[in-house]
């Protein structure tokens, strides 16, 4: 009893605190969570690098920082059927002739359509190389007409850059910041220097974002940390000294002959094995800033995970709404986001905290004999699942079982159910007969009636 | 007279009950053969019934499933071959293996996971019942619909693409397995 008191503590902080301790739960042990269309704010697995000017007049170096660049990703992360991983770059190019401030910014990105091999590596010293080339060519022509906040991204022919590139070069005295990229094109926003200076030193107005700035070991918005990916792991030590996976996420996140992950600072990074390059990072935050209104564009039901009701219900002051893999708790008269969880399964859960109203040993009869809480782990039971719960992280570490809906009494026997399904062991006992229809579900067998197909009782505990 | 009919009668009161014997006889022993099967599987689970380097079992492993079909279950899983997965579409295999691709992963997987034991015959038997067509629930909520066609049973899923099932059950300790040789998919949520 004390231990699952304990743990209904651990697991009712983890929860109660939203800002902090969810975030701070999530923090580090970010499971293959969607990863999601950064908000204005972050860019939530946005990879961007900014990359100082070089050549000609002064220097001048600005980081394109997180807040600029906003991918949209659908659920499906690999839209262009790649499969490797997309890397955006950014160089920022002082073009000669210019007074310096003349600031051309080049998105790159590489569909990595090869394997993890072909991606473009050390970008940075190619764009150094261009310094002194005078690359107003015909590419760049095409970006001369730049009505409004869309600009076309022109097909890069590839030369320099292996695999699709596609890049939007900007010129003249205003620095844009993509606003969001998708298969057909490039969009940007104006913004000022001073703004990109603020993303270089935080996360929107005002810093941190809340969650990380508990965590003490200064904070790194998504943005900073897209900046790493291509970048040795040893540059991400300077936000979170990085550790091994917790022991039981290896099961999610582990090691092979490519990739090897560490955690540190709040993400998960993937590591290429051949050349010790950050190659991908699991983000944390949602697509909407806490404290903001949700901006509708982020919520899609697409991929809802069905039991994500019962994780979140519904209250009269908290309104959930789901998209792109991440929970998104809003206040019901205001609109304004409260939290954002990340889903990291479709609809079970694995890597998420479980919630605190499942605090207690609640496993079915059935599967309470295979299923009992000891010193590494605790089960609980939500629609859908059990799930096996880590102790000392107290997030789900593993679906210990699947569950239907489940099959009630009283009822209509549900559409699926038309095939006999009783397992093998009680077969001999218990078999269709015009009289009578036997079906298995959760755990339980249970008698039918076959002319109004009415789930007459339960014959058997399995 | 009435001596005569007694005897018939019971003569064919013993024929009626031997014809509802025979049946359950049938029954027991089909169930007979059901049991033989798990216990000639032993302690060998779904999990560990799955070709480690199929990509299947790949699949399952990246979504976290894998430690799930090695619990009691019992389960009933259709197993695409690697065949299929190839026949997928450039790169969607890789891409579910990504972490970030898990809640997809998650969908696809468990729409091919059935729950309790239903062997080849059952679903043919329903199939019948329902006059050519059955709908199976699945673990993910979505459904298939079964169907035969010639002597193999047709699984047809949510997008309308179908899988022949190879027609044999392979029972383990805690379900059975069913290769196919399609990806099943559950189709568009609302």
């Amino acid at each position: 009893m004390m231990k699952w008191m304990l743990a209904a503590g651990a697991a009712a902080l983890a929860i109660a605190s939203p800002v902090s301790a969810e975030k701070g739960g999530h923090g580090g042990k970010g499971q293959g969570g969607q990863q999601v269309r950064a908000d204005r704010g972050g860019g939530g697995g946005g990879q961007k690098q900014a990359r100082a000017d070089r050549g000609g007049g002064e220097r001048q170096q600005h980081m394109n920082g997180g807040g600029g660049n906003r991918e949209v990703h659908s659920a499906n992360f690999d839209r262009g059927g790649g499969g490797g991983h997309r890397e955006f770059r950014t160089a920022n190019v002082n073009r000669g002739g210019d007074k310096g401030h003349a600031r051309q910014t080049r998105f790159v990105q590489n569909d990595n359509k090869g394997g993890g091999h072909d991606r473009v590596r050390n970008n940075q010293a190619r764009f150094e190389g261009r310094q002194a080339n005078n690359h107003q060519d015909r590419r760049q022509a095409m970006f001369e007409n730049r009505g409004g906040d869309h600009v076309r991204a022109a097909q890069f022919d590839g030369d320099r850059i292996h695999g699709n590139g596609r890049f939007a070069d900007l010129s003249g005295d205003k620095v844009f910041r993509v606003r969001d990229v998708d298969r057909h094109g490039v969009r940007f926003r104006d913004v000022d220097r001073d703004e990109l200076f603020g993303r270089r030193l935080g996360y929107g107005v005002g810093g941190c974002p809340p969650g990380l700035a508990k965590k003490g070991n200064g904070c790194m918005p998504p943005g900073q940390a897209a900046k790493f990916i291509g970048q040795p792991l040893v540059t991400a030590t300077r936000f979170g000294v990085l550790e091994p996976l917790p022991r039981s996420f290896n099961s999610l996140f582990y090691d092979n002959n490519d990739y090897y992950y560490r955690y540190g600072g709040g993400y998960v990074y993937r590591v290429d094995r051949h050349d010790d390059l950050i190659s991908g990072l699991v983000p944390l935050f949602g697509a909407a800033l806490v404290g903001q209104p949700l901006n509708p564009y982020f919520v899609n039901n697409y991929n809802q995970p069905p039991y994500y009701s019962a994780f979140y219900p519904d209250s009269p002051y908290d309104c959930h709404r789901y998209g792109y893999g991440y929970v998104y708790e809003t206040d019901c008269m205001t609109g304004l986001v409260e939290d954002v969880i990340p889903t990291y399964d479709y609809g079970y859960g694995v890597g998420q905290i479980m919630p605190a109203s499942y605090s207690y040993y609640n496993v079915p009869y059935a599967y309470r004999s295979y299923y009992t809480d000891n010193n590494d782990y605790y089960y609980r039971y939500a629609p859908g699942a059990i799930y096996q719960v880590d102790r000392g992280t107290a997030l789900i570490s593993a679906v210990a079982a699947l569950l239907t809906g489940g099959l009630s009494v009283g009822q209509q026997l549900p559409v699926g159910y038309s095939a006999y399904n009783v397992p093998l062991a009680y077969r001999s006992t218990y078999y269709d007969t015009p009289d009578a229809w036997y079906r298995y579900d959760n755990g339980y067998i249970y008698a039918v009636d076959p002319g109004t197909q009415m789930v007459r009782s339960i014959v058997y505990t399995v | 007279m009435k001596r005569s009919l007694i005897p018939l009668a019971v003569a064919a009161g013993a024929l009626a009950l031997t014809a509802c014997n025979t049946q359950n006889q049938a029954h027991k022993d089909e169930a007979d053969k059901g049991t033989e099967a798990v216990q000639k599987a032993g302690d060998k689970t779904i999990a560990a019934g799955l070709d480690q380097n199929s990509s299947f079992f790949k699949a399952t492993k990246a979504a976290g499933l894998d430690a799930t079909l090695a619990g009691p279950g019992p389960y009933t899983v259709i197993v695409p071959d690697d065949a299929a997965f190839a026949k997928l579409p450039q790169g969607t295999l890789d891409g579910w293996m990504k972490p970030e691709s898990r809640t997809e992963l998650t969908r696809v997987l468990t729409y091919h996971i059935l729950p309790g034991t239903v062997l080849a015959s059952d679903i043919g038997k329903a199939i019948d019942a329902g006059k050519g067509k059955a709908v199976l629930a699945t673990m993910g909520g979505g459904t298939l619909t079964a169907t035969r066609e010639g002597d193999k049973i047709v699984l047809t899923d949510g997008d309308g693409h179908k899988a022949t099932m190879a027609g044999s059950d392979e029972t383990l300790a805690n379900g059975v397995i069913h290769r196919v040789d399609g990806v099943l998919m559950p189709g568009k949520k609302a």
